[in-house]
């Protein structure tokens, strides 16, 4: 005997609201699931490779811009051009201040920091004030005179600016060396990455490369800061941000 | 004799209307609260940073008694050890990495059970420099506003100007000599050796800083220095080793830097600043909560 019509209305108006709301539960779900099966992919996945796997570069591009916005892009600029003012260097061009630019390290950057407290960060050099009395606390360095500073000041322009100056670039080399410069950007003054020294023979400059500029940062010193953030951000937003910022440079072939 | 009357039996389909009580429906809905509940209970238990215990989470690449080893620490070092890109690695060097990072655990909770915190000098040293710097940590995650960068600037503004330059020379008045002539002499452009004067050799090298004419000349005779315009004579200066006269020659006195050039020093001074008087609060903080019992002979 079947129900009367007005009771199977009633079951069909819970229907029409309870299979949507249903569904809608499940779907979130699965979302969840989801999203958490795609995020522990991308942290079990090797780094390098999730770039170019078409199955977790969407997630980890995703989720890292969020975190980017939300915590790189005071600094490092929306666009990833960074900041001369501060010294936050530019994500998109193929230079790397610290490292290779793999997403390992920008991930263990983001995690430990530069000179941000954490003793697993990169604290190993900054750049001496040589127009003080002490020009670096943890070593023992003596000053630069204003003569020995405008030697250098126009020997780094010369080189770096492509102005042809045999005088300056004599004087300067010999000043390069005596100052000690070479112990950390190197004799043939291509910087190290291991401890954040620049290559002091291009034209990428993390303060400017004006004279001004570089007598600044040679006079006053330079120490710039990357927050370590392994406190704030979870594994998951740490690789994803990584992974971001990767994908900001041109793209590499080459990882060595 | 009353009549008992037996409860009106249930409708099959009122357990779907909500205005008529129904018990089966009421431990229905309990049933699948709790089943809900402890879902979310087992989830957060089994996941939740730190009391993972089911599996080894995603980020990790080993639980060593429920403390994780990072993946991401294990591949730094991979890379550091072989000087390889991670996917190069052979399975054999990313055991290798990952047993010493077990081993390096399990010593490190061994020594934590054997109190080494307490009695070994290096790992107490380590211990106050991390804590030390887990503050300057959480202090530079958030970057300040601009406008306190530029009050910070604004009252800190002598201490980013430039260095001041000068060149000059000191000279001896020989004994005997009447300085306040020589200085008069020199003033109206009398040459140093026509006066038998003779120069202590300590400002001798051309342009210094200010730092480094102090450090040469000596507080109060840098002092006099200082305020010496460019050409000007100084009047005889009395010191332990006979009458100093300043000869300026050229002096370039600080100039204050734009905010815009000096900021990044700024936000490196202003982060600093955050960091010394949060480690002093976190001092005090720990004096106070602390139970401190001073020998009555210390006290």
């Amino acid at each position: 005997m079947t129900a009367p019509w007005p009771a199977n209305a009633a079951v069909l108006r819970r229907l029409i609201w309870g299979i949507p709301l249903l569904v809608l539960v499940v779907a979130i779900f699965a979302g969840v699931l989801r999203d958490g099966a795609r995020s522990a992919a991308v942290l079990r996945a090797d780094p390098e490779a999730i770039l170019g796997d078409p199955r977790l570069r969407p997630t980890a591009l995703a989720a890292g811009r969020t975190v980017y916005d939300g915590q790189c892009a005071a600094c490092h600029g929306t666009a990833g051009k960074g900041d001369r003012t501060l010294g936050a260097p530019d994500l998109t061009d193929k230079d790397h201040l610290y490292g290779d630019g793999t997403v390992s390290q920008i991930e263990d950057i983001a995690r430990y920091g530069i000179r941000a407290g954490n003793r697993r960060g990169w604290n190993l050099a900054v750049m001496p004030a040589y127009a003080s009395r002490v020009p670096d606390k943890t070593e023992a360095l003596p000053p630069l005179t204003p003569a020995q500073v405008d030697t250098l000041v126009r020997f780094l322009h010369s080189i770096t600016a492509r102005v042809s100056d045999p005088a300056a670039v004599r004087a300067g080399r010999d000043a390069y060396l005596k100052a000690g410069c070479w112990d950390c950007h190197g004799r043939d003054m291509g910087g190290d990455p291991a401890i954040g020294a620049p290559s002091l023979t291009d034209d990428v400059w993390l303060y400017g490369g004006r004279p001004d500029d570089i007598r600044r940062s040679i006079e006053r010193g330079r120490a710039g800061v990357s927050p370590a953030f392994v406190r704030t951000l979870t594994a998951a937003e740490l690789r994803a941000v990584a992974v971001y910022v990767a994908s900001l440079a041109p793209s590499r072939t080459d990882h060595k | 004799m009353t009549e008992q009357t037996s409860p009106s039996p249930t409708p099959p389909d009122a357990i779907w209307n909500i205005r008529q009580p129904v018990g089966r429906r009421s431990l229905l809905l309990a049933a699948i609260g709790a089943s809900l509940g402890l879902g979310i209970a087992g989830y957060g238990l089994f996941t939740a940073q730190g009391t993972r215990t089911a599996s080894v989470p995603a980020e990790d690449a080993a639980l060593v008694n429920n403390v994780p080893l990072l993946r991401a620490d294990m591949i730094a070092q991979v890379r550091a050890l072989y000087t390889v890109p991670y996917a190069q690695a052979t399975r054999a060097q990313k055991q290798r990495v990952l047993d010493d990072m077990i081993r390096e655990e399990l010593y490190v909770q061994r020594g934590v059970e054997m109190g080494l915190t307490n009695d070994d000098i290096d790992v107490r040293q380590a211990l106050v420099q991390a804590t030390e710097g887990q503050i300057a940590q959480d202090a530079t995650t958030a970057k300040p506003a601009e406008d306190e960068l530029q009050h910070w600037y604004g009252t800190h503004r002598a201490k980013y100007a430039s260095e001041g330059i000068m060149t000059l020379h000191e000279w001896l008045v020989p004994r005997g000599t009447d300085a306040a002539s020589a200085v008069a002499a020199l003033r109206r452009g009398a040459s140093p050796g026509s006066l038998h004067l003779r120069t202590t050799g300590r400002v001798d090298d051309g342009e210094e800083f200010y730092f480094a004419a102090e450090e040469h000349l000596g507080k109060p005779i840098f002092t006099v220095a200082q305020r010496l315009p460019n050409g000007a004579v100084s009047d005889p200066i009395p010191a332990t080793d006979g009458i100093h006269i300043l000869q300026m020659i050229r002096n370039i006195p600080p100039v204050a830097t734009p905010y815009s050039q000096a900021r990044d020093q700024v936000l490196r001074d202003f982060l600093a600043d955050k960091v010394a008087r949060l480690q002093e609060g976190n001092k005090r903080f720990l004096k106070k909560r602390a139970d401190i019992k001073i020998a009555a002979d210390l006290q």
